[in-house]
């Protein structure tokens, strides 16, 4: 985990802005805290200087100094803090603005990565997280930026420009605060090697235990069904506890490397005190200096200290960074270029095709031909692969075994093909209809009323619309909310009723419908076919499956066997209904 | 002692924040025992400044080496001491808060368990989720991140305040009131500035959580329908709005941040105009000159930590509010107030106790009538439904999707109120039974049911303590996962993973199947048993469960019609209300709505 990954600049610009000012400021801060040591030391060395000795009852000096005679530079001491205050609220002024505009600049680039990554990789490995990282997930990166940075900078500029004018006062104290400082970050990283394996050991088991306690508050509602509720606090205290006693032992080790540079940290600067004040005592220097080395001292060790305390708030910011740059950095394949066919003439096909999965293959061997003015049904039980093959057709996946073409005159792989050109001519009805916020009439694409109402007809969308407070123009919100899933289903079909899109793959679309739902989406079929458009349906129910023209099995197979000999394997293909009816 | 100072600022807030710290059960003598080493680490770092400003000032003056050694001694110990007293704090209020959490966690859970089923039920799970996790850490929080600064800080604040005022007041004075706007103000102003920001973007921030949500989860159709550019365009819009809301907000914080060193600046030059001109005349002595003038640069760090402790207070008070109406919810109905519900069940995941007194009691049986169910606060969902469960009789109740079917079985087996009408197990009452005499007779099981995160046997175990393998391996085979079963690595001892996602859909339902059917109760409500299967499958199960058995009353709650003629009775909800009743022969030939459901469905082949 480095402090300052470079990618960040390259990932979020806004944040090179922002660190430029940040080094600006802090080189600024830096003459302002070292002005303000020096003006200090001047004005009380020169005042107790004058004032002589203060042995009891002889505090008048016989030459003190009025105020009169320092009051320059005490104004320009009370000018030089006002403007560190100033630099500082400039600071943080726009380190909101940057941490913002860096975490917005992140979160489309992930959530544009993430959609052009496809739905697959969305559903497996680092997919389902990528939500929770580019909405909350990205936030950290505030205090990272807000604390964090500019600490890091001031330790770059602050101390080590305050360290050189100690050394041009006084250079064995310059030496005393030279050693401290790097055995601080060394101590850190042995501390940090020595407990590196305890600390991972440590988080894990914390990790388990919170996940155990958080499965029993989520069964919560089922150990009700069953009264048998009461039992499981016990738990939740057992497994508090020792999710505190395995966080304290954690801690008691983490919290090591922050007293190391602590005591390295103030028992320097005691140092110091120490020994310039027995060289003053001894008349080998003079208090002017003494006292400037005594304030500045401590000024070398604040930026890092304060490194130190703020890496806490940072790691979280810093991971989620590093979790968004490796996502960012999947590569996502080659787009096509050639510019796809009409589809009214062509036909999409599929020759023995396979994609890997955990399990094995699913599909395994798939070959269909999606022609004009025939429906084609895929069937199989689930886990099988037919919303892979789905994603295959529509070009969201390529497989790893067999071929996906389009076929006029001439054959096009899939792969090679421009997909926006492609999309164009389809319309995908996903298990889940998409629907886009905005008016209804807007979202079935501004059809003529004529059209429209045949179409809605057709799809029983006319009845709800008629329930609907304004009619056609009613606005609908994110994912049709304020529709049943059946209802939502039905704009779907109307709308790709209407498209005429060549190309039309129909997920499920009975599910989350009654009998008479069921009707109107194979009259939906039935007059798709007409217009003649290819139509894949993935069906489960035997209703939709006897609409086909053709029905193509999908069938999964495990990781060793191949294509061959996937018939062969008792272990490869479950008994199952819907074999039976293909 | 600090754990009142802080919350005192506003009574509504203060009540709620009050009853939630008072939940985790934290003494004000630790919170006490916190601060006090705290004070020490941070008292260390302002002695330090201040006796080395002596030190310094007073070898000016060339006495004999030995006037310096005591305070040498003491600026080299205040210089370890820091360090120390600082890693003890953090260690003991660590352990402190972490105490708390555990305890609080510890009441949510029991409130909750005892409370009225109904809330429970009705939180989405993420929710209840969020409530006993990350909201009862931000309250536990409280302790490290506020109360313990804050308590430093007074302490500290106070302390170094009157020692200087005892060296030279007006310095004292000065410093005083320079903390206390430090302390005081800068942090009410961070709060506001987060508390704005957080309001004004709360709308932004929802629009671009949702659109960046249907982004993800529909990338594919979004992608192939061409609307992933106006929906990043509309993405970078909402972003826009929040980077605005935080950008009008950020101001008083970034004041906040220079008020600390404006505070700090006050109390030197205040030091220094008034100590100067009393040197000049004799009244302070040059070596307290510089204490009192330099003591002010070590002190603000007591304040600096103020800032994020309101920040917390905040957070901590928004959690505790959510906490406490979760369980105030829980604990609004209660009528018969099972103090106690602890019958068998110690540990329904790792304890395989027997139960009590299974099957002793008579066999009873559900009698509703003109029976009203619905969520509290919301219409009903049915009403007026007439029916009655024994042993040996199996009902199935139909009806469309989002017929209140569910519901009807919620109130069935006494987790929702009763909402009008009368529901009586045998000859009394249901709603004024005790809860583990309900559940004894009569359980449910909703599709939407919990899998554990440990083996398939505890999993089964949570219907009830004392399942055996043998009684396990039937039960997963009676619904069909015999062959599931075999192929798992260790069989029964097979870990299931997190909300089991290492388990199918079919599979997921039926081994809650296989949990219901080991339950002892004579009576079992089930939920949608087909969902997830295949129809054929699903007819199966469905068909099994509706074979009466002598020892058992079964009800069944689907959408599918078809295997419903293996049911003793049958009721059709539509429109919310019982439309039809009588067994399934009848229904195809008198109800329309019915016959017209299972026709579309017998387009099915009746296979297995």
């Amino acid at each position: 985990m480095k402090p300052l990954d470079p990618r960040l600049l390259t990932y979020a610009r806004a944040a090179r802005g922002y660190l430029a000012l940040t080094v600006a400021t802090g080189l600024v801060t830096a003459g302002l805290v070292i002005a303000q040591a020096v003006l200090l030391g001047h004005v009380l060395g020169q005042v107790i200087f004058a004032a002589g000795t203060d042995e009891p009852g002889i505090f008048r000096a016989p030459d003190p100094v009025p105020l009169s005679a320092v009051v320059t530079m005490v104004v320009w001491l009370a000018v030089v803090m006002v403007v560190r205050a100033a630099v500082i609220t400039v600071q943080e002024r726009f380190a909101h603005r940057a941490a913002t505009a860096a975490v917005n600049e992140l979160r489309e680039r992930l959530v544009t990565h993430g959609t052009a990554l496809g739905p697959r990789w969305l559903a497996s490995g680092e997919g389902p997280g990528l939500v929770t990282l580019a909405t909350r997930g990205l936030d950290s990166l505030e205090p990272y930026f807000v604390r964090y940075l500019p600490q890091l900078v001031l330790a770059a500029t602050l101390t080590p420009l305050t360290w050189i004018v100690v050394l041009s006062v006084d250079w064995f104290s310059a030496l005393l605060v030279a050693v401290a400082v790097p055995l601080i970050p060394v101590f850190m990283i042995l501390i940090g090697k020595m407990t590196e394996g305890r600390a991972a050991k440590g988080l894990a088991v914390m990790k388990r235990l919170g996940a155990q306690m958080l499965d029993l508050v989520a069964g919560l509602p089922t150990l009700r069904m069953f009264g048998r509720q009461a039992g499981p606090a016990g738990r939740v205290r057992q497994l508090g506890d020792a999710h505190r006693s395995a966080t304290m032992s954690t801690l008691r080790v983490a919290f090591l490397s922050g007293m190391v540079l602590e005591l390295l940290a103030t028992f320097g600067v005691a140092l110091v005190a120490v020994f310039i004040g027995f060289k003053l005592q001894a008349g080998n220097t003079d208090l002017v200096t003494a006292l400037t080395v005594l304030i500045l001292a401590p000024e070398v060790f604040v930026p890092l200290r304060q490194v130190g305390t703020q890496f806490h708030a940072s790691t979280d910011g810093v991971a989620a960074a590093e979790a968004a740059f490796a996502v960012l950095e999947t590569p996502v394949g080659e787009p096509g270029t050639t510019p796809c066919p009409d589809l009214r003439t062509a036909a999409v096909v599929l020759a023995g095709v396979g994609v890997r999965s955990v399990g094995g293959w699913t599909p395994d061997a798939v070959s269909l031909t999606l022609a004009p003015g025939r429906v084609t049904a895929l069937v199989g039980p689930s886990g099988t692969g037919k919303s892979t093959t789905v994603d295959v057709v529509l070009g969201l996946l390529r497989p790893d075994r067999g071929t996906a073409t389009i076929q006029c005159d001439q054959t096009y792989p899939l792969a090679d093909v421009d997909l926006r050109s492609y999309w164009d001519q389809v319309s995908w009805l996903p298990q889940r209809p998409f629907l886009e916020p905005g008016p209804l009439q807007a979202l079935l694409g501004d059809p003529e009323p004529a059209d429209r109402d045949r179409a809605a007809a057709l799809t029983g969308l006319d009845t709800v619309v008629a329930g609907l407070p304004d009619g056609w123009d009613t606005d609908l919100g994110r994912g049709g909310s304020g529709l049943s899933v059946g209802q939502r289903q039905r704009v779907a079909l109307t709308r790709a009723l209407l498209t005429h899109a060549p190309l039309v793959v129909l997920d499920e679309p009975t599910a989350h419908l009654d009998a008479h739902g069921e009707s109107v989406v194979l009259d939906t079929v039935a007059a798709l076919r007409e217009a003649g458009s290819a139509v894949l349906l993935v069906a489960h129910r035997a209703s939709l499956v006897a609409t086909a023209d053709e029905v193509v099995t999908v069938t999964g197979a495990p990781a060793d066997a191949g294509a061959d000999d996937a018939g062969t394997d008792p272990e490869a293909t479950a008994p199952d209904a819907a074999e039976e009816l293909a | 002692m600090s754990a009142q100072t802080s919350t005192r600022t506003n009574p509504a807030a203060r009540s709620t924040l009050v009853r939630a710290v008072r939940l985790t059960g934290v003494k004000p003598t630790q919170v006490a025992a916190s601060v006090s080493l705290g004070t020490l680490a941070l008292g260390c770092a302002v002695a330090l400044g201040g006796v080395s400003a002596w030190l310094i000032a007073r070898a000016s003056q060339q006495p004999v080496a030995a006037a310096l050694t005591v305070a040498a001694t003491g600026v080299r110990a205040f210089g370890l001491g820091r360090g120390v007293f600082r890693y003890l704090e953090r260690l003991v209020s660590h352990n402190t808060a972490l105490g708390g959490m555990t305890t609080l966690r510890t009441q949510v859970y029991a409130r909750l368990a005892e409370g009225a089923p109904e809330a429970v039920l009705r939180v989405r799970r993420g929710d209840l989720l969020a409530r006993v996790g990350a909201d009862v850490d931000e309250v536990g929080y409280l302790v490290v991140r506020a109360l313990v600064p804050l308590g430093v800080a007074i302490t500290l604040g106070v302390g170094t305040s009157v020692v200087v005022a005892i060296l030279w007041l007006p310095a004292g004075v000065a410093l005083a009131v320079c903390l206390l706007v430090a302390g005081w103000v800068a942090p009410m102003l961070t709060a506001m500035s987060v508390r704005r920001a957080e309001q004004r973007a709360s709308a932004a921030r929802a629009r671009m959580n949702a659109i960046a949500l249907g982004m993800l989860d529909d990338a594919g159709p979004m992608t192939v329908a061409g609307r992933t550019g106006t929906e990043t365009t509309r993405l970078k819009d909402a972003d826009d709005d929040i980077a605005r809301a935080v950008d009008a907000s950020a101001l008083s914080a970034a004041l906040a941040s220079g008020l600390g060193l404006l505070a700090q600046a006050a109390a030197v030059v205040v030091a220094l105009v008034t100590g100067v001109p009393a040197v000049q005349q004799g009244i302070l002595a040059p070596t307290t000159l510089a204490v009192v003038v330099l003591t002010p640069l070590a002190a603000f760090e007591a304040t600096q930590a103020l800032p994020n402790a309101a920040i917390q207070l905040q957070r901590s008070r928004a959690a505790a509010a959510r906490i406490l109406t979760l369980l105030d919810s829980a604990a609004v109905v209660s009528p018969t107030a099972p103090r106690g519900t602890t019958q068998g069940a110690t540990d329904a995941t790792t304890d395989a106790g027997p139960d009590e007194d299974d099957q002793t009691h008579p066999a009873p049986s559900l009698r509703a009538t003109g029976l009203v169910c619905g969520w509290t606060g919301r219409d009903p969902a049915v009403t007026g439904v007439d029916l009655e469960l024994a042993v040996g009789r199996t009902l199935a109740v139909a009806g469309p999707s989002g017929a209140g079917k569910t519901t009807l079985l919620l109130t069935l087996a006494g987790l929702l109120p009763v909402r009008d009408g009368d529901l009586r197990l045998g000859d009394d009452d249901l709603a004024a039974l005790d809860r583990a005499d309900v559940v004894r007779a009569v359980v449910a099981t909703t599709e939407d049911a919990h899998v554990f995160g440990t083996t398939v046997l505890e999993n089964l175990r949570v219907a009830r303590g004392d399942v055996t393998a043998d009684e396990a391996r039937s039960a997963l085979a009676d619904v069909g996962l015999a062959p599931w079963l075999a192929s798992l690595p260790d069989g029964l001892d097979t870990l299931l993973g997190p909300d089991a996602r290492t388990v199918s859909g079919g599979e997921r339902r039926r081994l809650l199947l296989a949990r219901a059917l080991l339950v002892h109760a004579p009576l079992l409500l089930v939920d949608e048993p087909g969902e997830h299967l295949d129809p054929a499958s699903a007819d199966h199960v469905i068909t099994d469960l509706l074979t009466a058995r002598a020892d058992r009353g079964v009800l069944v709650v689907t959408h599918r019609i078809t295997p419903l003629a293996a049911a003793d009775e049958v009721l059709w909800i539509e429109h919310g209300t019982v439309a039809a009743r009588g067994h399934h022969d009848d229904l195809l030939a008198t109800a329309p709505g019915y016959a017209a459901a299972a026709r579309r469905e017998l387009v099915e082949p009746e296979e297995d």
